[in-house]
């Protein structure tokens, strides 16, 4: 077990090594650097300044190790070997510095605006994720259960629905229904105007002891209820769309179970009902969703992007898309591999996690 | 009788006999009892139909403007002696029901050859590192894995923006040039279910006694894949391809959404759901429902296909 615990984690080191080299290549081999709109809005500006400016952000050098020719005032100067941008920003994210924002806050450090911003995507995806997992687990054994009942039909159909509604569908709509017409829920960002701090400041009062935020005047439970208010329409929609294939999933995995001989020894035991599906399928039923939870991190990462989009909310996903328009390659870069990162970290643990639940699985 | 005559007729009546039914009549016998897909393929074809008879069809062309009907409601009348909007206008006054036509040919043939690229490329790549092994096997399987470990969609709107500033780019594949980019880049992290889902089956296939068989009368490698590995594999292959169709619309859709894909004046679902956003929040409601029911209900009607398919065609697949 340990061998192969120790074993998967220096292959996801390699993977992560891998991805993040992959990514760092598609973002930097298409040419234009921050400095092309600079020059489109402002003719004054010369080729020389943009080369200056370049040189000053270290974009003059090679991306990988190679011969590097610098050109320093339109002369030529003599060629050296250049260990490349690549391994330098390796080596800079290793000792915590991800660089700074070039034009979304600019000369902001990224991990201090991703640390902002992480919060915000964090709440929306743990309220959208615990909503969809306590509805779609109960939902799918129920109609697994009940197999073939109208329920089951009911809830396979919503399912296919779900499936195929795109989050920026039911977004957009879900504003327009409960939040223009009905007025139940906000259309967006995550406070009421005017408020002094938010949900966030709150929390991380909680988990840091009141240490980082401001003093907030004894506001919090106010705060509290006026984030959730804000987070519920937005956490809703998606879950919605992970609702769909978490309740399939489940129906189906419970169905396999279901199947079972010991299901079978269970009731010809005398086990009531009851307790033969919660105690032996249900146990039994949430293995396989290990796997799929692995799975399910990167998709909703996706759909966080897209719904916080819609909703105003100022989180990750909104930051790198701000950050991809404005040409902001450093917070680009240090999102994309956050987000690998988080990937393969939760594939790691829902294999290791795998072998802790079932003693069946051997490790080889 | 003589015993020659008795064998000739035994013979016509043979042929007389009804030809066993193959693989694929089989299959569409069992699809068309599947009423999900039948409700499905019908929903489908009109679609396409549509899409394709737009410039027929359509009240208006897509880029007609009349900033004096901006937002004009559902079933509102046009300028006089002009046709009625159906489905409303936008903000610049052009007829919904006309965009909506007209994106249907872009959105439906962006993730046709979205699937048919994908499928290619992820066929052939599962199919030699399944049959060849080896190091070739590890790199092209090691590659996939770190394809799918990438984080999609991000990596989706930093190539369409970044590919978009070439003005070379622009100028060689002219007007048209978000869409192919776009096709691009959705096949370039779109291969990889097809290549594991053909590596697997070329694994499975590979040690069976028929493959063993026409390796031992001499078959070259490329015979084997590709007249006999490769067939093989064609029902779950179809059956991914049409999951994976619906799930291209999403993408399109989801890029365009967002700004980084096809661009206006151009329409796509999508992107009209982009100019909905724009839209006064009581006019939210008209402006975002057509695009998307139409993403909906495309997507939906393949997948009721896909579930079909995959129940026609492999049974033990069945979820």
């Amino acid at each position: 077990m340990t061998n192969y615990v120790i074993r998967r984690l220096i292959q996801s080191v390699i993977l992560l090594f891998f991805v993040s080299l992959l990514i760092y290549l598609i973002i930097n081999l298409v040419p234009g650097g921050p400095f092309d709109l600079l020059r489109q809005s402002n003719p004054r500006i010369t080729q020389s300044h943009i080369d200056r400016l370049n040189a000053l952000l270290d974009l003059d050098k090679p991306i990988l190790p190679g011969k590097y020719c610098p050109t320093i005032g339109g002369e030529q100067q003599p060629c050296r070997f250049d260990q490349g941008r690549y391994i330098r920003w390796l080596v800079k994210v290793f000792r915590g510095d991800w660089g700074t924002s070039w034009t979304v806050k600019t000369g902001m450090s990224v991990t201090e605006l991703i640390g902002i911003r992480l919060g915000y995507t964090f709440l929306l995806m743990g309220v959208s994720l615990s909503m969809s997992l306590l509805i779609a687990i109960p939902l799918g054994i129920y109609s697994a259960v009940k197999q073939y009942s109208l329920t089951d039909y009911f809830v396979t159909t919503i399912a296919f629905f779900g499936q195929s509604m795109p989050t920026f569908w039911t977004g957009l709509m879900a504003i327009a229904i409960f939040s223009v017409a009905l007025d139940w829920f906000p259309t967006g960002g995550v406070r009421t105007a005017g408020m002094e701090g938010d949900i966030i400041d709150v929390l991380g009062n909680i988990f840091t002891l009141g240490r980082v935020h401001p003093d907030l005047g004894g506001q919090e439970l106010k705060l509290i209820y006026d984030g959730l208010h804000h987070v519920a329409l937005p956490a809703m929609v998606l879950a919605f769309f992970n609702l769909a294939g978490w309740s399939r999933y489940t129906r189906s995995a419970m169905l396999e179970v279901m199947r079972q001989d010991y299901m079978r020894t269970a009731r010809a035991k005398g086990c009531t009902n009851r307790a033969v599906i919660f105690k032996h399928g249900l146990r039994n039923t949430l293995i396989p969703l290990i796997t799929l939870f692995g799975l399910a991190i990167p998709a909703l990462f996706g759909g966080a992007l897209i719904t916080e989009t819609i909703f105003s909310w100022p989180g990750m996903g909104r930051l790198l898309i701000d950050s991809i328009a404005n040409v902001d390659w450093p917070i680009v870069q240090g999102i994309l591999v956050i987000s690998a990162g988080l990937v393969i970290f939760s594939n790691f643990l829902a294999d290791v996690m795998y072998g802790l639940v079932d003693p069946r699985v051997q490790y080889g | 009788m003589s015993a020659i005559a008795v064998n000739a007729l035994e013979r016509q009546a043979v042929v007389k006999q009804e030809k066993p039914a193959g693989q694929w009549t089989l299959a569409w016998r069992r699809l068309r009892r599947h009423k999900l897909a039948m409700v499905g393929l019908f929903t489908l074809t009109i679609i396409t139909l549509l899409s394709i008879a737009a410039p027929m069809i359509a009240p208006y062309p897509y880029e007609e403007i009349n900033l004096y009907r901006s937002y004009a409601t559902v079933m509102s009348p046009g300028d006089p002696g002009r046709p009625m909007h159906y489905l409303g206008t936008d903000r610049l006054g052009r007829d919904m029901f006309s965009r909506l036509l007209y994106a249907g040919r872009i959105s439906l043939l962006v993730a046709l050859s979205v699937t048919l690229f994908t499928v290619i490329a992820g066929a052939i790549i599962g199919a030699v590192a399944g049959s060849f092994g080896g190091w070739i096997e590890s790199i092209l399987m090691r590659s996939t894995d770190v394809m799918l470990t990438l984080p999609q969609l991000p990596l989706l709107l930093v190539l369409s923006s970044s590919l978009r500033q070439y003005p070379q780019l622009q100028m060689f594949l002219g007007s048209n040039f978000s869409v192919i980019i776009i096709i691009f880049v959705l096949v370039i992290f779109g291969w990889m279910g097809v290549a594991r889902l053909v590596h697997g089956s070329v694994l499975s296939l590979r040690s069976q006694d028929f493959i063993q068989a026409t390796r031992a009368m001499g078959a070259s490698e490329n015979h084997i894949i590709f007249k006999h590995l490769i067939p093989n594999s064609f029902a779950p292959i179809i059956v991914a391809a049409t999951l994976g169709f619906g799930g291209v619309i999403i993408a399109e859709s989801a890029l365009s959404f967002l700004g980084f894909g096809v661009m206006p004046p151009v329409p796509t679902w999508g992107n009209m759901l982009n100019e909905a956003r724009a839209a006064p929040l009581q006019d939210l409601f008209t402006q975002a429902l057509f695009p998307g029911f139409f993403i909906f209900v495309t997507v939906l009607s393949i997948n009721f296909i896909g579930d079909g398919l995959r129940d026609a065609l492999d049974p033990r697949l069945k979820m």
